[in-house]
C-alpha cells in the first residue's frame, strides 16, 4: 500500500510514465505502460520507507522515470513502420481526395473568413431594370463630372416628359463619418432622391422591414460595408453621424451593383431637404415606350427646353449592369480553361495494355468515380481559393480583386485539371494507387531496334506501367501490363507488412 | 543474432545479469548499477535479437502477494551462446555478476 502522503510524488511519477508512454508505438503501448507501472510499484516499495517522505528516495525514483522516455523512443525506434502511415496510403486514391479535401476546406475556412469574400457571394443575383439612362450636360470636357442641377432635375420630374416616364436624381458630396467610438473618416456620400435604387431594379440587402421615421436613412456601399464594418449585416439599423447629422442605416447595397459615377461610400436617401438645391448631380431617367424607340444607340442628344427660348443640350448614356460577380468570372475562366486545356496536355483518357485482360466493370466505374471525384473537388477549391487571392489585401471597389480572382482561377483551372489528367494516367487501373519506381530501359538510339522508355510499377504488384520514351507508330501511347500470380513474390513482403 | 557477435559492455552485463537470476528490470538496474534509460532500452535490443524472452508473471501469484505482475526475462539458446562466446572477451563478468553456483563455490 502507498504511504499517504506519498501520493502526490506517485501520482507525479505515474503521470511522467503516462506522458512517455505516448511516446511508445500504440500496438505496445499497453504492455509498456503495464510493464513500467509494475516496475515503479516495485521501485518505490524498495526505495521508500514506509510512513516517511525520503526526499533522495523520491528523487531517486524519479530519475527512474525519467528513463522511460529513453526506453519508449527506443521501441519507437524498433518500429519504424508504426512511427508513420503506411506509404502505400501517400499514394491512394483515398490519401488524394483526402489531401484535395483538405485544400478545399482550408480554402472555403479562409473564404468564410474574409469580409470581402462574404460580401461577394452573398450579393443576390439580379439584373437593372432596362431603358435606363444617365443624363448629363453635353460638355466635351469630363463626362463623369456633375452637370445637372437639382433644379432642373425638379423641372423635368414636375413635367410630362415624352421620352422619359420617371427620373430619379443623385448628387455627390464629402463628409467626415464617425462610426461609433472610431475616429471620423472621410466618407464619399451621395444625396439620393427615394426612388433611384427602385427606378433601378437594385434589391437592397439586409433591409429593415419597418426603419422609425426618426432619422433619415443611409444605405451601405459595399466597400464601406466591407472595409468599416466587415460584411457583419447587424450594423443595419445602427446610426452613423454623417457630418453633423444623424442617419440610420436601412441596408446594404449589393457590391458591384451599377456602373453610375462616383465610388460611393453611402446612400443618403433624403427625398426633401437637400443641402443646396443648386448643388449639380446626375439624373437617372427611365426611357418611355417612344423614348426607346428614340434610343438607337448607347448615347442619344437630348434637347431640353429652359426659360423662355433657351434649349439647352444633353446627353443620355445607357446604363449597362455592373461588373459581372464571381460566380460570372469563375464560369467563364473554367470554360477558357477547359478550351486551353489540350494546348498543355493531352486529353485523351483511352487505355491500353498488352493483352486482352481488363479490369472488372466496377473497377472501371471506380477510376471514372475517381476523376469525377477530383475534378469536382479541384473546381471546388478553384473557386475558393481564387477569391481568397482575390479579396485577402486588395479594396472590393477596385479592379484588383476581378483581375486576381480571373487570373488565379484560370490558371488554377488549367493547370489543376493538367495535373487531374496527367495524374489518372499514372494510376493503377486496378487499385487506383499510383505508380511508382520509374526505370528507365533502353536507348533513345535504338528506339526503333527495341523497347526503349520508362517502366512504372503498381506497389500493391497490379500492374507495370510502360511509358515510351519516343512516341512511334507501333507504340505510340503508354500501355499497362496486368501482371499474373508469377509475380506476387515480389510483392509478399508489402503485404505482409 | 549470430553466437559470436560481439555485444556492447553493457549488453553483456545485462545478458550475464539475467544468466545470474536477476530476471526483471530493477533487479538488473541495482546489480549492474546502470539507470533506468539504459537497462530497459538494452533489453528491448536484446529481446529483439532473440537473445531474451520475457515472460508476465502469473496473476493469480502476484493478486496472492498483493503486487502487479511482473515481466520477467530469461536467455534463449542462442543467448546463453552468445554469453558464453562474450564471457571470453570480458573474463571479468562472471566475478562482477556471479551467480549462485559461482557464489556458492
Amino acid at each position: 500500500m502507498m504511504p499517504g502522503h506519498g501520493s502526490a510524488f506517485h501520482a507525479f511519477h505515474l503521470s511522467l510514465l503516462r506522458i512517455a508512454s505516448l511516446v511508445a508505438p500504440s500496438r505496445r503501448r499497453a504492455e509498456w505502460w503495464r510493464e513500467w507501472r509494475a516496475e515503479l510499484w516495485h521501485v518505490r516499495r524498495e526505495r521508500v520507507p514506509a510512513g516517511g517522505l525520503c526526499w533522495p528516495a523520491e528523487r531517486e525514483i524519479t530519475a527512474f522515470c525519467l528513463g522511460a522516455f529513453r526506453d519508449s523512443y527506443c521501441l519507437r525506434r524498433q518500429s519504424p513502420r508504426e512511427s508513420q502511415p503506411p506509404a502505400s496510403f501517400f499514394g491512394s486514391a483515398a490519401y488524394c481526395l483526402f489531401a484535395m479535401a483538405v485544400v478545399l476546406a482550408a480554402g472555403m475556412i479562409v473564404a468564410l473568413r474574409l469580409p470581402g469574400v462574404r460580401a461577394v457571394t452573398g450579393t443576390p443575383l439580379y439584373r437593372l431594370n432596362p431603358h435606363l439612362v444617365q443624363i448629363q450636360r453635353a460638355e466635351p470636357d469630363d463626362d463623369a463630372a456633375p452637370t445637372v442641377p437639382y433644379r432642373t432635375f425638379l423641372n423635368w420630374k414636375a413635367r410630362r416628359q415624352r421620352s422619359f416616364d420617371e427620373f430619379a436624381f443623385f448628387s455627390i458630396a464629402y463628409h467626415s463619418v464617425s462610426t461609433g467610438g472610431e475616429r471620423p473618416t472621410r466618407w464619399t456620400i451621395a444625396h439620393a432622391s427615394a426612388n433611384l435604387f427602385s427606378l433601378a431594379g437594385i434589391p437592397l440587402q439586409f433591409a429593415l422591414t419597418d426603419p422609425p421615421s426618426d432619422l433619415p436613412s443611409v444605405i451601405l456601399g459595399c466597400s464601406a460595408f466591407v472595409r468599416n464594418f466587415g460584411a457583419n449585416p447587424q450594423i443595419v439599423g445602427s446610426v452613423l453621424q454623417i457630418g453633423e447629422m444623424n442617419a440610420r442605416i436601412a441596408a446594404v447595397l449589393p457590391c458591384r451593383a451599377v456602373a453610375l459615377p462616383g465610388r460611393v461610400d453611402a446612400w443618403l436617401v433624403e427625398p426633401s431637404s437637400w443641402e443646396a438645391h443648386n448643388a449639380a448631380g446626375y439624373v437617372v431617367a427611365h426611357l418611355s415606350e417612344r423614348g426607346r424607340l428614340e434610343m438607337t444607340s448607347p448615347r442619344i442628344a437630348i434637347t431640353a427646353a429652359g426659360a423662355g427660348e433657351s434649349q439647352t443640350e444633353f446627353w443620355g448614356d445607357s446604363i449597362e449592369d455592373g461588373e459581372p460577380g464571381p460566380w460570372a468570372i469563375y464560369l467563364f475562366t473554367v470554360f477558357l480553361a477547359l478550351l486551353s486545356l489540350p494546348a498543355v496536355t493531352s486529353v485523351s483518357m483511352a487505355e491500353s495494355s498488352f493483352s486482352s485482360h481488363k479490369p472488372s466493370l466496377s473497377r472501371r466505374l471506380c477510376r471514372w468515380a475517381f476523376l469525377a471525384g477530383k475534378i469536382a473537388l479541384l473546381l471546388a477549391l478553384t473557386y475558393f481559393i481564387s477569391l481568397d487571392l482575390a479579396y485577402s489585401w486588395f479594396p472590393i471597389d477596385s479592379q484588383w480583386p476581378l483581375n486576381i480572382q480571373l487570373f488565379a482561377s484560370f490558371l488554377l483551372s488549367l493547370f489543376g485539371m493538367r495535373w487531374v489528367v496527367l495524374d489518372q494516367r499514372r494510376r493503377c487501373p486496378v487499385c487506383l494507387r499510383r505508380v511508382s519506381n520509374p526505370a528507365r530501359v533502353g536507348d533513345a538510339s535504338r528506339t526503333f531496334l527495341a523497347w526503349n522508355g520508362t517502366e512504372l510499377i503498381c506497389t500493391a504488384g497490379h500492374t507495370l506501367l510502360h511509358v515510351p520514351g519516343l512516341p512511334t507508330s507501333w507504340f505510340s501511347a503508354q500501355r499497362w501490363l496486368y501482371l499474373d500470380t508469377s509475380w506476387q513474390f515480389l510483392f509478399a513482403a508489402s503485404s505482409e507488412s | 543474432m549470430a553466437p559470436d557477435a560481439k555485444l556492447s559492455h553493457t549488453a553483456a552485463m545485462i545478458l550475464q545479469a539475467i544468466h545470474a537470476g536477476y530476471i526483471y528490470g530493477f533487479s538488473i538496474m541495482e546489480m549492474t548499477g546502470l539507470p533506468s534509460g539504459t537497462v530497459y532500452p538494452a533489453m528491448r535490443r536484446l529481446e529483439r535479437d532473440d537473445l531474451i524472452r520475457s515472460q508476465w508473471e502469473r496473476q493469480s501469484i502476484a493478486d496472492a502477494d498483493q503486487r502487479p505482475a511482473r515481466k520477467y526475462y530469461r536467455l534463449t539458446g542462442a543467448g546463453r551462446t552468445t554469453l558464453e562466446a562474450t564471457r571470453k572477451r570480458y573474463p571479468l563478468l562472471e566475478r562482477l555478476i556471479p551467480t549462485e553456483e559461482a557464489k556458492s563455490l
